[in-house]
Protein backbone atom coordinates (compact mmCIF):
# COMPACT_ATOMS: atom_id res chain seq x y z
CA UNK A 1 0.00 0.00 0.00
CA UNK A 2 0.82 3.27 -0.58
CA UNK A 3 1.78 5.55 2.53
CA UNK A 4 -0.79 7.51 3.54
CA UNK A 5 -3.48 5.35 1.95
CA UNK A 6 -4.86 4.43 5.11
CA UNK A 7 -5.28 6.14 8.48
CA UNK A 8 -4.53 5.40 11.99
CA UNK A 9 -6.44 6.59 14.89
CA UNK A 10 -4.31 5.47 17.59
CA UNK A 11 -1.13 7.94 18.47
CA UNK A 12 1.95 5.71 20.70
CA UNK A 13 4.27 7.87 22.44
CA UNK A 14 7.29 9.25 20.98
CA UNK A 15 9.32 6.62 22.11
CA UNK A 16 8.18 4.31 19.71
CA UNK A 17 9.34 6.27 16.68
CA UNK A 18 12.56 6.97 19.00
CA UNK A 19 13.04 3.30 18.84
CA UNK A 20 12.06 2.51 15.39
CA UNK A 21 14.86 5.74 14.40
CA UNK A 22 17.76 3.91 16.54
CA UNK A 23 17.00 0.43 14.53
CA UNK A 24 17.37 2.47 11.08
CA UNK A 25 20.54 3.69 12.30
CA UNK A 26 22.15 0.67 14.00
CA UNK A 27 21.37 -1.44 10.80
CA UNK A 28 22.53 1.26 8.43
CA UNK A 29 26.30 1.29 10.71
CA UNK A 30 26.26 -2.18 10.08
CA UNK A 31 25.72 -2.63 6.50
CA UNK A 32 27.54 0.74 5.18
CA UNK A 33 31.42 -0.79 5.76
CA UNK A 34 30.28 -3.68 3.14
CA UNK A 35 28.54 -1.58 0.11
CA UNK A 36 28.69 0.65 -1.90
CA UNK A 37 26.76 0.83 -5.14
CA UNK A 38 23.42 2.22 -6.34
CA UNK A 39 19.97 0.60 -6.54
CA UNK A 40 18.80 2.71 -8.90
CA UNK A 41 16.69 5.51 -9.91
CA UNK A 42 12.93 6.41 -9.79
CA UNK A 43 11.14 8.33 -12.66
CA UNK A 44 8.04 8.42 -10.65
CA UNK A 45 6.72 8.16 -6.75
CA UNK A 46 2.92 6.58 -7.07
CA UNK A 47 3.94 4.19 -9.61
CA UNK A 48 6.72 1.69 -9.58
CA UNK A 49 9.26 0.83 -12.32
CA UNK A 50 9.73 -3.00 -13.89
CA UNK A 51 13.60 -2.77 -13.87
CA UNK A 52 14.81 -3.82 -10.79
CA UNK A 53 17.94 -2.81 -8.52
CA UNK A 54 21.20 -4.47 -9.85
CA UNK A 55 22.44 -7.60 -7.89
CA UNK A 56 24.50 -6.81 -4.53
CA UNK A 57 23.57 -2.86 -4.74
CA UNK A 58 22.15 -1.72 -1.51
CA UNK A 59 19.73 1.86 -1.59
CA UNK A 60 18.14 3.75 1.37
CA UNK A 61 14.93 5.62 0.12
CA UNK A 62 13.21 8.11 2.29
CA UNK A 63 9.93 8.84 1.08
CA UNK A 64 7.84 12.08 2.93
CA UNK A 65 4.29 12.35 1.90
CA UNK A 66 1.91 15.31 2.18
CA UNK A 67 -1.93 15.02 1.88
CA UNK A 68 -4.49 17.73 2.33
CA UNK A 69 -8.26 17.04 2.27
CA UNK A 70 -10.37 20.74 2.56
CA UNK A 71 -13.69 19.06 2.61
CA UNK A 72 -15.75 18.37 5.59
CA UNK A 73 -13.19 15.44 6.82
CA UNK A 74 -10.27 18.22 6.22
CA UNK A 75 -6.97 17.10 7.53
CA UNK A 76 -3.76 17.28 6.66
CA UNK A 77 -0.99 14.17 6.83
CA UNK A 78 2.83 13.98 6.52
CA UNK A 79 3.77 9.94 5.77
CA UNK A 80 7.37 9.38 6.20
CA UNK A 81 9.02 6.13 4.94
CA UNK A 82 12.55 4.48 5.53
CA UNK A 83 13.30 1.93 2.97
CA UNK A 84 16.53 -0.28 2.35
CA UNK A 85 15.98 -1.92 -0.95
CA UNK A 86 18.46 -4.83 -1.90
CA UNK A 87 19.40 -6.46 -5.26
CA UNK A 88 19.94 -10.22 -4.27
CA UNK A 89 19.93 -10.91 -8.35
CA UNK A 90 19.69 -8.90 -11.21
CA UNK A 91 16.35 -9.73 -11.56
CA UNK A 92 15.01 -10.17 -8.01
CA UNK A 93 14.92 -7.13 -5.59
CA UNK A 94 14.21 -7.44 -1.70
CA UNK A 95 12.88 -4.07 0.12
CA UNK A 96 12.34 -3.36 4.13
CA UNK A 97 9.98 -0.79 5.12
CA UNK A 98 11.84 -0.17 8.03
CA UNK A 99 9.54 2.32 9.67
CA UNK A 100 6.53 4.06 8.05
CA UNK A 101 5.29 7.06 10.46
CA UNK A 102 2.99 9.97 10.05
CA UNK A 103 2.14 13.39 11.46
CA UNK A 104 -1.82 14.10 10.99
CA UNK A 105 -3.79 17.00 12.10
CA UNK A 106 -7.22 17.50 11.65
CA UNK A 107 -10.12 18.80 13.94
CA UNK A 108 -10.16 16.79 16.83
CA UNK A 109 -6.60 15.80 17.26
CA UNK A 110 -3.12 15.93 16.13
CA UNK A 111 0.68 14.22 16.48
CA UNK A 112 3.05 11.66 15.40
CA UNK A 113 1.78 8.08 15.36
CA UNK A 114 4.15 4.45 14.17
CA UNK A 115 2.08 2.80 11.33
CA UNK A 116 3.71 -0.47 10.19
CA UNK A 117 6.86 -2.17 8.71
CA UNK A 118 6.43 -4.18 5.61
CA UNK A 119 9.15 -6.35 3.22
CA UNK A 120 8.40 -6.04 -0.20
CA UNK A 121 9.42 -9.06 -3.17
CA UNK A 122 9.64 -7.83 -6.99
CA UNK A 123 10.83 -10.19 -9.56
CA UNK A 124 11.95 -9.02 -13.25
CA UNK A 125 10.39 -10.90 -15.89
CA UNK A 126 11.20 -9.36 -19.03
CA UNK A 127 12.92 -6.06 -19.96
CA UNK A 128 11.25 -2.40 -20.98
CA UNK A 129 14.23 -2.00 -23.43
CA UNK A 130 14.51 -5.00 -25.40
CA UNK A 131 11.26 -7.11 -24.82
CA UNK A 132 8.33 -5.96 -26.73
CA UNK A 133 6.85 -4.79 -23.19
CA UNK A 134 8.88 -5.15 -19.75
CA UNK A 135 6.86 -6.88 -16.94
CA UNK A 136 8.29 -7.48 -13.40
CA UNK A 137 5.47 -9.08 -10.14
CA UNK A 138 5.58 -7.48 -6.89
CA UNK A 139 4.34 -8.75 -3.21
CA UNK A 140 4.18 -6.80 -0.23
CA UNK A 141 3.71 -7.78 3.08
CA UNK A 142 2.89 -5.24 5.75
CA UNK A 143 2.31 -5.48 9.66
CA UNK A 144 2.04 -2.59 12.05
CA UNK A 145 -0.05 -1.77 15.08
CA UNK A 146 -3.66 -3.14 14.60
CA UNK A 147 -2.99 -3.64 10.87
CA UNK A 148 -2.08 -6.30 8.56
CA UNK A 149 -1.92 -5.84 4.96
CA UNK A 150 -1.52 -7.87 1.91
CA UNK A 151 -0.15 -6.54 -1.44
CA UNK A 152 0.15 -7.81 -5.26
CA UNK A 153 1.13 -5.81 -7.88
CA UNK A 154 1.66 -6.13 -11.69
CA UNK A 155 4.24 -3.84 -13.39
CA UNK A 156 4.62 -2.76 -16.65
CA UNK A 157 7.30 -0.63 -18.36
CA UNK A 158 7.90 -0.08 -22.31
CA UNK A 159 11.02 2.40 -23.02
CA UNK A 160 10.72 4.70 -26.07
CA UNK A 161 14.62 5.81 -26.19
CA UNK A 162 14.26 8.81 -23.86
CA UNK A 163 10.00 8.20 -22.80
CA UNK A 164 9.15 5.75 -20.48
CA UNK A 165 5.65 4.29 -20.00
CA UNK A 166 4.57 2.72 -17.10
CA UNK A 167 1.42 0.77 -15.74
CA UNK A 168 0.73 -0.94 -12.50
CA UNK A 169 -2.32 -2.75 -11.24
CA UNK A 170 -2.43 -3.33 -7.43
CA UNK A 171 -4.89 -5.33 -5.55
CA UNK A 172 -4.51 -5.48 -1.60
CA UNK A 173 -6.11 -6.50 0.90
CA UNK A 174 -6.46 -5.13 4.31
CA UNK A 175 -7.23 -6.43 8.23
CA UNK A 176 -6.90 -3.42 10.87
CA UNK A 177 -8.78 -2.37 14.30
CA UNK A 178 -8.18 -3.95 17.72
CA UNK A 179 -9.28 -7.48 16.68
CA UNK A 180 -8.63 -7.29 12.65
CA UNK A 181 -11.99 -7.15 12.39
CA UNK A 182 -12.36 -4.60 10.13
CA UNK A 183 -11.34 -5.38 6.40
CA UNK A 184 -10.99 -3.29 3.16
CA UNK A 185 -10.14 -4.70 -0.30
CA UNK A 186 -9.00 -2.37 -3.16
CA UNK A 187 -8.13 -2.63 -6.92
CA UNK A 188 -6.00 0.37 -8.31
CA UNK A 189 -4.26 1.32 -11.98
CA UNK A 190 -1.73 3.50 -11.89
CA UNK A 191 -0.40 5.14 -15.71
CA UNK A 192 2.62 7.29 -15.47
CA UNK A 193 4.65 8.92 -18.53
CA UNK A 194 8.59 9.96 -18.59
CA UNK A 195 10.58 12.25 -20.51
CA UNK A 196 14.56 12.23 -19.80
CA UNK A 197 15.45 15.99 -20.84
CA UNK A 198 18.62 15.33 -19.95
CA UNK A 199 20.83 12.59 -18.14
CA UNK A 200 19.93 14.18 -14.77
CA UNK A 201 16.20 15.34 -15.55
CA UNK A 202 13.08 14.06 -16.10
CA UNK A 203 9.80 15.31 -16.37
CA UNK A 204 6.60 13.35 -16.41
CA UNK A 205 2.95 12.56 -15.42
CA UNK A 206 1.15 9.92 -13.39
CA UNK A 207 -2.46 9.06 -12.91
CA UNK A 208 -3.82 7.05 -10.05
CA UNK A 209 -6.98 5.34 -10.41
CA UNK A 210 -8.25 3.68 -7.13
CA UNK A 211 -11.58 1.40 -6.50
CA UNK A 212 -12.20 1.35 -3.21
CA UNK A 213 -14.05 -1.83 -1.32
CA UNK A 214 -14.82 -1.72 2.18
CA UNK A 215 -16.06 -5.16 3.88
CA UNK A 216 -14.73 -6.37 0.85
CA UNK A 217 -17.91 -5.03 -1.22
CA UNK A 218 -18.61 -2.69 -3.43
CA UNK A 219 -21.67 -1.18 -2.32
CA UNK A 220 -20.65 2.29 -1.56
CA UNK A 221 -19.10 2.44 -5.19
CA UNK A 222 -15.71 4.48 -4.06
CA UNK A 223 -13.73 5.55 -6.99
CA UNK A 224 -10.72 8.22 -6.74
CA UNK A 225 -8.75 9.37 -9.77
CA UNK A 226 -5.74 11.36 -8.98
CA UNK A 227 -3.43 12.81 -11.63
CA UNK A 228 -0.15 15.77 -11.32
CA UNK A 229 3.23 16.05 -12.59
CA UNK A 230 6.45 14.68 -11.50
CA UNK A 231 10.47 15.60 -11.72
CA UNK A 232 13.25 13.89 -11.27
CA UNK A 233 16.85 14.55 -10.59
CA UNK A 234 19.92 12.29 -10.00
CA UNK A 235 23.40 12.97 -9.61
CA UNK A 236 25.92 10.53 -9.03
CA UNK A 237 24.71 7.95 -6.19
CA UNK A 238 21.57 9.77 -5.33
CA UNK A 239 17.97 11.16 -6.80
CA UNK A 240 15.17 13.03 -5.88
CA UNK A 241 12.00 12.64 -7.68
CA UNK A 242 8.73 14.78 -6.57
CA UNK A 243 5.36 14.27 -7.77
CA UNK A 244 2.11 16.13 -7.36
CA UNK A 245 -1.17 15.09 -7.27
CA UNK A 246 -4.62 16.66 -7.22
CA UNK A 247 -8.07 14.29 -7.13
CA UNK A 248 -10.30 14.13 -10.16
CA UNK A 249 -12.87 13.15 -8.33
CA UNK A 250 -14.81 14.32 -5.28
CA UNK A 251 -14.25 12.27 -2.80
CA UNK A 252 -14.40 13.83 0.76
CA UNK A 253 -12.55 11.45 2.91
CA UNK A 254 -9.43 11.92 0.02
CA UNK A 255 -7.06 13.87 -0.11
CA UNK A 256 -7.52 16.66 -2.72
CA UNK A 257 -3.94 17.50 -3.04
CA UNK A 258 -0.84 14.71 -2.33
CA UNK A 259 2.68 15.88 -2.93
CA UNK A 260 5.29 13.07 -2.61
CA UNK A 261 8.95 13.30 -2.74
CA UNK A 262 11.15 10.37 -2.91
CA UNK A 263 14.96 10.76 -2.14
CA UNK A 264 17.11 7.76 -2.48
CA UNK A 265 20.87 7.45 -2.10
CA UNK A 266 23.22 4.09 -3.00
CA UNK A 267 24.91 2.86 -0.08
CA UNK B 1 -17.66 4.82 -15.34
CA UNK B 2 -16.23 8.21 -17.56
CA UNK B 3 -12.45 7.60 -15.22
CA UNK B 4 -12.61 4.61 -16.23
CA UNK B 5 -13.08 4.87 -19.73
CA UNK B 6 -10.19 7.40 -20.01
CA UNK B 7 -7.81 4.75 -18.16
CA UNK B 8 -8.61 2.15 -20.41
CA UNK B 9 -8.45 4.56 -23.52
CA UNK B 10 -4.75 4.77 -22.01
CA UNK B 11 -4.22 1.24 -21.59
CA UNK B 12 -4.73 0.47 -25.02
CA UNK B 13 -2.68 3.50 -25.88
CA UNK B 14 0.46 2.03 -23.95
CA UNK B 15 -0.10 -1.35 -25.66
CA UNK B 16 -0.29 -0.30 -28.67
CA UNK B 17 3.02 2.17 -28.60
CA UNK B 18 4.68 -0.82 -27.10
CA UNK B 19 3.86 -2.91 -30.14
CA UNK B 20 5.22 -0.89 -33.02
CA UNK B 21 8.47 1.27 -33.95
CA UNK B 22 10.37 -0.16 -30.90
CA UNK B 23 13.37 -1.89 -32.96
CA UNK B 24 14.98 2.17 -33.56
CA UNK B 25 15.41 2.57 -29.71
CA UNK B 26 16.81 -1.30 -29.00
CA UNK B 27 20.03 -2.15 -28.79
CA UNK B 28 21.50 -4.38 -31.59
CA UNK B 29 21.22 -7.97 -30.73
CA UNK B 30 24.41 -10.16 -30.41
CA UNK B 31 24.40 -12.30 -33.91
CA UNK B 32 27.23 -13.96 -35.14
CA UNK B 33 28.16 -11.57 -37.50
CA UNK B 34 28.48 -9.31 -35.22
CA UNK B 35 30.72 -11.10 -33.26
CA UNK B 36 32.93 -11.34 -36.35
CA UNK B 37 33.09 -7.73 -36.70
CA UNK B 38 36.51 -6.32 -36.22
CA UNK B 39 38.00 -10.09 -37.13
CA UNK B 40 36.33 -10.83 -33.90
CA UNK B 41 38.39 -8.16 -31.74
CA UNK B 42 35.86 -6.97 -29.14
CA UNK B 43 35.22 -10.47 -27.92
CA UNK B 44 33.86 -13.70 -28.65
CA UNK B 45 29.97 -14.71 -28.43
CA UNK B 46 29.36 -15.04 -25.34
CA UNK B 47 31.03 -12.26 -23.88
CA UNK B 48 28.86 -9.78 -26.31
CA UNK B 49 25.88 -11.38 -25.12
CA UNK B 50 26.53 -10.73 -21.47
CA UNK B 51 27.80 -7.42 -22.27
CA UNK B 52 24.03 -6.64 -24.10
CA UNK B 53 22.43 -8.07 -21.01
CA UNK B 54 24.40 -6.05 -18.71
CA UNK B 55 23.80 -2.99 -21.00
CA UNK B 56 20.31 -3.15 -21.22
CA UNK B 57 19.67 -3.59 -17.31
CA UNK B 58 22.55 -1.63 -15.68
CA UNK B 59 22.41 1.10 -17.40
CA UNK B 60 18.88 1.44 -17.21
CA UNK B 61 19.05 1.78 -13.66
CA UNK B 62 20.00 5.42 -13.58
CA UNK B 63 19.15 7.11 -17.33
CA UNK B 64 17.23 5.67 -20.60
CA UNK B 65 19.74 3.80 -23.00
CA UNK B 66 21.59 5.35 -25.05
CA UNK B 67 22.21 5.22 -29.09
CA UNK B 68 25.56 2.82 -29.13
CA UNK B 69 26.39 5.65 -32.06
CA UNK B 70 26.14 8.38 -29.27
CA UNK B 71 29.55 8.31 -28.62
CA UNK B 72 32.69 7.38 -29.89
CA UNK B 73 34.59 4.23 -29.75
CA UNK B 74 37.16 6.82 -27.65
CA UNK B 75 34.72 8.02 -25.22
CA UNK B 76 32.72 4.52 -24.71
CA UNK B 77 35.75 3.29 -22.30
CA UNK B 78 35.75 6.33 -20.00
CA UNK B 79 32.03 6.65 -20.12
CA UNK B 80 31.68 3.60 -18.62
CA UNK B 81 34.67 3.39 -16.33
CA UNK B 82 32.81 6.48 -14.80
CA UNK B 83 29.82 5.04 -14.30
CA UNK B 84 30.95 1.20 -13.63
CA UNK B 85 30.33 1.71 -9.64
CA UNK B 86 27.11 2.81 -9.90
CA UNK B 87 26.32 0.20 -11.68
CA UNK B 88 27.30 -2.50 -9.83
CA UNK B 89 29.90 -3.73 -12.71
CA UNK B 90 33.02 -5.84 -11.70
CA UNK B 91 35.97 -5.40 -13.99
CA UNK B 92 35.09 -8.12 -16.04
CA UNK B 93 31.72 -7.02 -16.76
CA UNK B 94 32.76 -3.68 -17.93
CA UNK B 95 34.98 -5.38 -20.26
CA UNK B 96 31.84 -7.58 -21.70
CA UNK B 97 29.61 -4.17 -22.20
CA UNK B 98 32.46 -2.55 -23.24
CA UNK B 99 32.94 -5.07 -26.25
CA UNK B 100 29.77 -5.29 -26.77
CA UNK B 101 28.95 -1.19 -27.13
CA UNK B 102 32.57 -1.37 -29.44
CA UNK B 103 31.25 -4.37 -31.78
CA UNK B 104 27.70 -2.87 -32.21
CA UNK B 105 28.50 0.23 -33.08
CA UNK B 106 30.53 -0.73 -35.92
CA UNK B 107 26.79 -2.17 -37.64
Amino acid sequence: MEPGTSRSDGFPAAGGIRRARFLVFILLLSILPSISVFGGVRRFTFLYEANTSARGSLELENWVTWQRATGPDRFDQVDFRHELEYGVTDKFQVSIYLADWFYERDREHSGFAYSDSAIELIYNLTNPVVDPIGLSIYGELRAGDRLIELESKLIAQKNFGPLILAYNATLEAVWEGSDLAEREGEFSQALGASYEVSPRISVGIELLHESVFPEWRDEEGIRNLFVGPNVSYRHRNWFVTVTALAQATDTDSEPDFQLRTIFGVGL
Amino acid sequence: MRNLAILAMAVVCLVDLSSCGTTSFTPPPVTPELAQTGKGQHGDIAMLREGRALFVHRCIECHTLPAVSSHSAQQWPRLIDEMAGRASLKPAERKAVLAYILAARTQ
